[in-house]
Formats: structure tokens, sequence, C-alpha cells
């Protein structure tokens, strides 16, 4: 029998060993398992977890065969808006079964797929939403979709998950009691929107519908937040209880809830969107490297996560616990683990680990720990940019060995530290000898130093395909520290906090050797990668 | 090196060669893509493995500023430092001192350019680009020549010739007084710009050299001169090399070049076009370039070609996600890099075939039937290989034929 479109079930469910906490909110250890309908096998995601990011559709830096080939990737974040350029959309035309895979080169046995409109990490102004449309970014400027074109685009995408229409304002105005109370209404109008019933193509088999996630309103102000997550909970009447048939309430219909921790920053931010910079009148070099650099700001690394935990529990408190919680755009693992220890979030965006593949940084850590106290924090990643790995012929990371090794540290097994040969090269004429047998030796910090500086851009495939490695290892300890010893966990992640630096001073530092070689480079170059840097939040510009 | 014959077609020139070096076996007529930093753009070396590439090229003077050979001796070489362990050619170094740096200047003693990092003046040797190419450790090295535009005339041009055999004579003694020999392939570059009293003097005096070189290149061309003079020079040159040292076109990439070259008897080519063009969105295909990021592109739910075995088109990867992604996503343009390669890969396997098969007349007219019958033969095209006994109208009397240098490009929506 083969799949027919919307019949996949998504599941979570907790798993017993979670330690129980006496607020409500703890750490939680669960398994996500999604099942299509006529097709063999289970998606089965364990968490804490993480979510690997796309950019126009695609992971940055990665062609498919390396995608294949990093195991980390199981579960990817599709924002649709780029595809707006195109009327239609042009993934609403791909034929077939799970099109928005196929377009994208997803494979529907190894990946799951979350369609969403917006991209979570652009905090760019935008214009305003509007009562039956959001406004979403694209290259040919900002096009307005209503929740009718929302559901349409889904329905013809059958993405593995969907995530509802939010009124999340973009704008400079400061938002009213009356903007957030709109938001709240219009995020809950659209949310059943999209939950209506879909049409059934035939009697046979389980009756489809959609795995629908929503994002949490509210903003910064926790008692709306509050209300928007009670107002899931209440019977609908009339026409809107017709419209979400058979559900009686929205969150009967909703599979889980996301966090966007962007415009949570923001409004939380004293300096941000309501206080904008004044443009300096001179511009010299410095400051042209200052700008490339603040383009590249980490998502609010060093923002207070203390203040975002009682905004995520208002969202919260109200809601069953049974449903899996992603968070998007959490700056650091110092930020993922303390959002798990004190909100329970099971999943997160990898943007933060995939743009430090942008600007050089090969990560480096380990969840617990290395025992012992160090003098200073220990970075959280090597910076390959700098010049004292000109000569370092070690591999990228010392937390992980690599395939050449047999010490007991765990094996990093991404392309860049245990790259393998190809199963079966191509050969182009029937004379072809076979190319000749040895083993792939790791890639080294010296030749990725090299790369970066010369803008190659294999750098960043390696980097990419590293990073997501080291944060899945990151994971797999997290859920190894929660499932065996989970009242230590707590004392872990201060530890963590203690021998890691979370400030992150990494990061600064690869941020500006990056923009002076982008410099270095030329203007071409730095003008489309700050083009791209205002527009695409993940990637790096093709060198052309 | 080992280098042997393994057949010869029997009306064209061309010829299916079995070389071996320190790092393994090339079977020839081959394309080298082109890793000027040491890395094919991009690629991981392993990606480039699973094309079935045995021989890449890096650029000397790149790998000299960047890493630099000291950072090339502590890795072992440049095989090592890059991980990739099959054949390597390094150029001398000359081309991209005339091509890159204002401020070159030519002496008996060698190339004075201003140095990229402090801006003194340097000075490029034969025998400093010989110990250059030694500390990279590539299987074939080339000799310095002094290179000239392709487009100069007058004394100039013959001077250069006649000193890039000097030099030949000095990369020769430093060569072998390194003892590198046996790992490492002196090839020479025959010069002496368009002029063909000039590269009859250049090919004698470097042909007397033949028991100090492995192999012979054919320098100075491919800067912008008429094809029909560009096809004249490289018969010439290949007629006159002796049949038992490979030949090598420098700077030669696209299909129709590739093809002509082979059939006149050259036997290896190398050229950034193939991976230039795939960042620029273009595709090569047996049809003619396709130029993705055309708005027509933009819906079409297949691959750039159906029965390329390259990853990108095997996969499935549609024209319409490569329109989405191109010129803006780094992953398209290794999607597009891996099929290009794989292009020009298979343009040149073939060629083994055919000829091995004695098929190569047969192989030539079928490419271009398929390549230029629409839009029309280059003439050139058409001279070169009836002057090696194909003719591409043979049977085909309607063919159009057009002047020119005939690059098919696919510019614009409207075609």
């Amino acid at each position: 029998m083969s799949y027919t479109r919307h019949t996949s079930t998504f599941r979570f469910e907790l798993l017993p060993s979670s330690p129980e906490s006496t607020t409500g909110f703890g750490p939680r250890l669960g398994k996500t398992c999604l099942e299509r309908y006529g097709e063999d096998g289970v998606l089965e995601i364990v968490t804490p977890g993480f979510i690997t990011s796309t950019s126009r559709g695609v992971v940055p830096h990665l062609s498919r065969d390396n995608t294949d080939a990093t195991d980390a990737i199981r579960w990817a974040h599709v924002p649709f808006e780029t595809f707006l350029e195109h009327t239609p959309p042009v993934p609403t035309l791909q034929s077939g079964s799970h099109p928005l895979h196929k377009f994208l080169g997803f494979r529907p046995n190894q990946h799951i797929l979350t369609m969403t409109l917006r991209d979570p990490s652009d905090d760019r102004e935008m214009p305003a939403n509007g009562h039956s449309f959001v406004s979403a970014y694209s290259l040919r400027g900002v096009r307005k979709v209503s929740p009718g074109d929302w559901r349409k685009y889904v329905l013809a995408c059958d993405p593995d998950i969907a995530i509802a229409l939010s009124d999340t304002p973009f704008t400079t105005v400061a938002h009213s009691q009356k903007r957030t109370t709109k938001s709240l209404e219009r995020s809950a109008a659209w949310l059943a929107d999209l939950l209506q019933a879909v049409p059934s193509p035939g009697s046979e088999g389980p009756t489809p519908r959609l795995n629908v996630f929503v994002h949490m309103a509210g903003g910064v102000i926790a008692a709306a937040r509050h209300a928007f997550s009670v107002s899931l909970l209440e019977p609908l009447y009339e026409r809107e209880a017709e419209t979400i048939k058979p559900f009686t309430h929205l969150d009967e219909g909703v599979s889980g809830y996301t966090f966007d921790l962007i415009p949570l920053y923001d409004g939380l931010s004293p300096s941000s969107r309501f206080n904008p910079p004044t443009p300096s009148a001179l511009s010299t070099v410095e400051e042209t490297v200052e700008e490339t650099a603040a383009a590249l700001d980490p998502p609010h690394s060093s923002s207070p996560t203390a203040q975002l935990v009682p905004l995520l529990h208002a969202s919260l408190v109200p809601l069953p616990k049974t449903k899996p919680r992603i968070v998007h755009s959490a700056g650091s693992p110092h930020v993922m683990l303390a959002l798990i220890r004190d909100v329970g979030i099971d999943l997160f965006d990898a943007h933060w680990a995939q743009r430090a593949a942008d600007i050089g940084i090969a990560l480096d850590f380990v969840f617990p720990a290395p025992p012992g106290a160090p003098d200073a924090p220990k970075a959280l990643g090597n910076n390959l940019y700098d010049a004292r790995h000109a000569h370092d012929f070690s591999p990228f990371a010392d937390s992980f060995r690599t395939c050449a090794d047999a010490d007991a540290r765990p094996v990093c097994p991404c392309i860049a530290c245990s790259p393998s040969r190809h199963a079966a090269p191509l050969r182009m004429s029937a004379l072809d000898e076979p190319l000749s047998e040895h083993a792939p030796t790791p890639f080294t910090r010296a030749y990725v130093h090299h790369l970066l500086h010369t803008h190659e851009m294999s750098a960043h495939a390696l980097l990419t395909a590293h990073n997501l490695s080291v944060l899945d290892a990151f994971f797999a300890c997290v859920r190894r520290v929660l499932a065996d010893r989970p009242a230590d966990f707590a004392g872990e992640v201060e530890r963590f906090c203690v021998v890691y630096d979370g400030t992150m001073a990494v990061w600064e530092e690869a941020k500006a050797t990056w923009a002076e070689v982008a410099l270095a480079r030329g203007k071409g170059r730095l003008a489309r990668e700050k083009e791209r840097q205002e527009k695409d939040a993940l990637g790096t510009a093709v060198e052309l | 090196m080992q280098f042997e014959v393994l057949a010869k077609c029997h009306t064209t020139r061309a010829r299916v060669c079995r070389m071996k070096l320190a790092h393994g076996v090339t079977m020839l007529p081959t394309f080298m893509p082109v890793a000027t930093q040491a890395a094919i753009k991009g690629l991981t070396p392993q990606q480039m493995e699973g094309l079935g590439v045995s021989l890449i090229l890096n650029n000397t003077y790149h790998l000299n500023l960047r890493p630099g050979i000291k950072v090339l001796q502590e890795a072992g070489g440049a095989h090592k430092f890059q991980g990739w362990n099959h054949n390597l050619l390094t150029d001398s170094g000359g081309f991209q001192l005339v091509s890159l740096s204002k401020f070159t200047k030519i002496t008996e003693e060698g190339a004075l350019f201003a140095s990229p990092f402090d801006g003194e003046p340097t000075m490029l040797t034969p025998e400093e680009s010989m110990s250059i190419q030694h500390a990279i450790g590539a299987d074939i090295i080339m000799q310095l020549d002094d290179v000239v535009s392709s487009l100069t005339v007058g004394p100039r041009v013959g001077e250069a010739m006649q000193r890039s055999v000097r030099w030949l004579d000095r990369c020769i003694a430093y060569h072998q007084n390194s003892g590198r020999q046996d790992k490492q392939n002196l090839f020479a570059i025959i010069q002496g710009g368009l002029d063909p009293d000039l590269r009859a003097q250049c090919l004698d005096e470097m042909v007397k050299r033949k028991d100090g070189v492995a192999g012979y290149a054919i320098g100075g061309l491919s800067g912008g001169e008429e094809k029909d003079v560009f096809w004249r020079i490289i018969k010439q040159c290949a007629e006159k090399l002796p049949e038992d040292r490979p030949r090598y076109s420098m700077g030669i990439g696209f299909a129709e070049d590739l093809l002509v070259c082979v059939a006149l008897g050259v036997d290896m080519a190398d050229c950034v076009f193939p991976t230039r063009t795939a960042r620029f969105g273009v595709a090569l295909t047996f049809k003619g370039p396709l130029n993705l990021r055309l708005g027509k592109h933009s819906r079409e739910f297949i691959p750039i070609d159906d029965n390329c075995p390259c990853p990108t088109c095997s996969d499935g990867v549609s024209r319409a996600l490569l329109h989405h992604t191109v010129t803006r996503e780094t992953s398209a343009a290794h999607a597009v890099t891996l099929h290009n390669l794989t292009f020009q890969a298979q343009v040149m396997g073939r060629a083994r075939d055919a000829i091995m098969n004695g098929t190569f007349p047969t192989y030539l007219r079928e490419f271009f039937s398929n390549y230029f019958g629409d839009t029309g033969y280059p003439e050139w095209c058409v001279n070169a290989l009836r002057s090696v006994g194909v003719d591409l109208l043979e049977h085909n009397t309607d063919a159009k034929v057009v002047e020119g240098d005939g690059a098919k490009w696919e510019y614009s929506d409207a075609s």
C-alpha cells in the first residue's frame, strides 16, 4: 500500500525517568515518533535533541551527499518564505508523495520536515501584519500570506509538521496593549484555520490530518502569554467550532508548542527596535569591520536567559505537559541547558552551531564538562581563522577522537573527523582502473585555516558537518545524564557553565577575523556578503 | 612515470594512454579539474574520488602565498595537506605572476615582482620555481616559462620563447640534482605565441631535451586568440611532439575545444571553466550549457540531465531547486560543480572508449551533432577536424556552420 498525503502520525512520549521538580517544570526525556500510514518504519527522535536549520530550503554548505553523510541531521526546519518569490510557490507544484522532501532532497525515511512561514532567526523590521495576513520576506519583496494561502501551501507540500501562522509584530512602533490583544486573537484564529479537517481522498485508510505546532504568542507580557494558552483550551462555539471539527478546542488539534526567542529578546532589550541606532556620519574601515561583525551577532547569546524562563512558564502552565516544546534561536549550549533544566524544553534548532560554521568556528565541547576547574573558562570551539592554527595539524576538536585515533574519547563521526572512502566511485570509461586504495585521513585545523583565509567554500562544508555532529553528541550526553543520574543534572549544568565560556569570547574573535578576511578579499564579495547577512541569517555568500 | 600508448585512432591523431605516477594510474586523454588553493571549490577530496577523478591541479603561485611552503613541508607535502592521495600537477607559478601581478619584470635571471605581502621586489627564478614545486610535491611539475599574452606581437614573443628554452635547461639541471625524478615528473612548456616559425624553433629545441623531461605542455594559448589560429598551433605542436611523452594543453576546458585537441593528439587539459561556470549557475550538458538562473528553469522538476551519473542528477535534484538556490546557497554551487566535473570526465571517458574501440570519428560526429546541431557547428571545429580526416558535416549537408569562436551559451529567457 502506498502512502497517502497527510496520514502521518506524530506522537510524543515522555519517558518515565524524567525527574519531577517542585515548580512543575524540570528537565524531561522524551521520544517523538513519526509514523507514516502505508510506509514501513517509524522515525524516532529522542529528546532533548535538535532540529537542523535550513536556508532557502537546504542545509547551508552541505550538498545532498554530505547531508546524507551527516547522521546528526534527522529533523529539518524549513522556512517557506523564500519560495514566495514565485506564485504559486514552486514546491507546491512538485508531484508525487512527500513533495517537500522530494523537492528539497530530504529522505522521507530519514528526515522529519517542519514547514513554517517565516525564518525564526530573522529579526529584520517588517511591515505590519494585517487582520488576515502575515507579512513575509522574499527576495522579490514583502509578500502578504493569508491563512488560506498558508493552508493551501501546507496541503500541497505535505510536510511532516506545519507551524500555524502567528501574529508576531516586527515593526518599529511600540506595541500597545490593544495590539497585543489583537495578536492573540489573530494567532488563535489562524491556528483554527490550519486545524480545519483535511479533505479525504477516499474511504480507505485513516482520516487525513495535519500535524500542527503552534507558536506561543503574547510577546514579553506574561499575562498575555498565559491568556493565549488559556484560549487554546476554551471550547469553541458555533462557526468556530464548526471550523475545527472534530476538535472541541484548539489545543486538542495541536501536536506541540514552539517558542521563537528572537522577538522575546527584542522585547526584553531596552535598545532594540524601539531605539534604532543612528547611522554614523563617518565611515572608516574599522567601522566597516564592526558593522560587518555586528551583522553576524550570534542570536543574543549574552541576553539574560533568566528573564525568559517566567515567560515560557506563563505559556506552559495552563497547557498539557505531554506535548513537545521547541525553542528557536537559543544562542548557546548554556541557554539550551538552562531551558532544559528550568522549562523542560525538548528540542532546539541548531542555528547557533551552524552559524559558528559560517564564521570559522569548529565546536569543541562535551557534556558533562571535563573534570577539574580550568584557570579560565574554556572556549566552546576553536576559531580556525586564528593564526595559531596555521601550523596546527591536529583535528578539529580536542574533546573528540577521529577515525584515526584509538583512545577513550568519543569519536566524532563527521565527514571532517571521520571521512570515509566513497563506496562506489564513478568510472568514466571501461579502461579506467580503480583508484588506489587508502584510508582517508581526518582533516586538520591547518588545512581549514588555509581554506578560510582563501575563502574556499569547502571549509564551511566541513565545519557545518562537524558542528552538527558535536551538537548531536552534546544532546546524547544530556540525555544520558538525565537517564542515568537525573539528580546530578542540575549540578552538571552549573559545572558546564563554569567550565565553558558562556560569553562566547571566541565568537566575537571569529567575527572580527572573518570581517578582516572579507575586507581583504575586496569589495565585491563584501558587498554581497553584507547583503546576504542582512537578508538571510544563515550561510555565506557563494565565492564567485 | 610509466607511460604507455594503448591505442591510436585509425583516422585522427587521438590516442589512449596509460600514465602511472607515484600516486596511481591516470588514463589519458583526461581533463584535470583545478584546485587552485588546494581545494576543488566547495568539495572534499572524498567527493572528488567519488567522481572517479584521479588527477587534479594545484596552483604554485597561490600555494606559495598561502599556506606557504613552510606549512606544506610541515604537513608532508600538498597531497597530505589537502587529503588527496591521488595524482597532482602543479604549474610553475609564472602564468599567475604575469596575470595577477602588475609589477612583474622579466629578466634573464627570473621574474621580478612585487611581493603581495610587503611590496618588496622578489625574484622567482627557474630554480626557485622547482624548489617550491618540490616542496609542494606534485606528481607532475612544470618548468618556469616566460609567458606573454597570446595577443602579443613583435620581438617579445621570440625572446620569451628563447628564454623559456634557456629556463627549461635550468629547471632540468635543478630537478636532476634534486634526486626527486622518481617521484616528480618535469614537463616542458612549448612557447612561441601564434607564430608557427617560433613554435617550430621551440619544438626543435625542447624535443632535443626529451631525456630531461617526462612530458610536454603547449602553453601560451587560450588567451583570446582566434580559434582558427589556436587549433593550427595545437596541431603543429602535437604533430612534432614525441610519441612517448604525454601532451598537455594548458587552460583548455570547453567541451568542443577538448575534443578537437584530443583529435589533434593532445592527452591532457585543465581549466577553471567547468567549476567557475558552475558557481555562476551554468550546468554543462551534452546538448549544450544550461543557465539555471533563467526563469524558464524555475518550474522544471527534472534533473539537469536524466542520463547523468553525477551525484546531483542521479539523486534527482531538480532544475527548479537549483534555480532557487544557485548563486545564493553554496550547496547549489557544490551540486552544479559535481555535475560539471562529471560532464567533463564523461566527455573524455567516452573519448577514451571510442578511441579504444575504433569509433572515435563517430563519437565526434555524434557529440557535435547533439551539442551544436541546433545552433550551428563552429566553423573552426569543422576545419580542425577535417584536417585530421573527420568531416562533421558528412551525411549532414543541411547542417548550419557558424563563424567565430562558436561557444554556446544560454544567455537569456528569449530562446
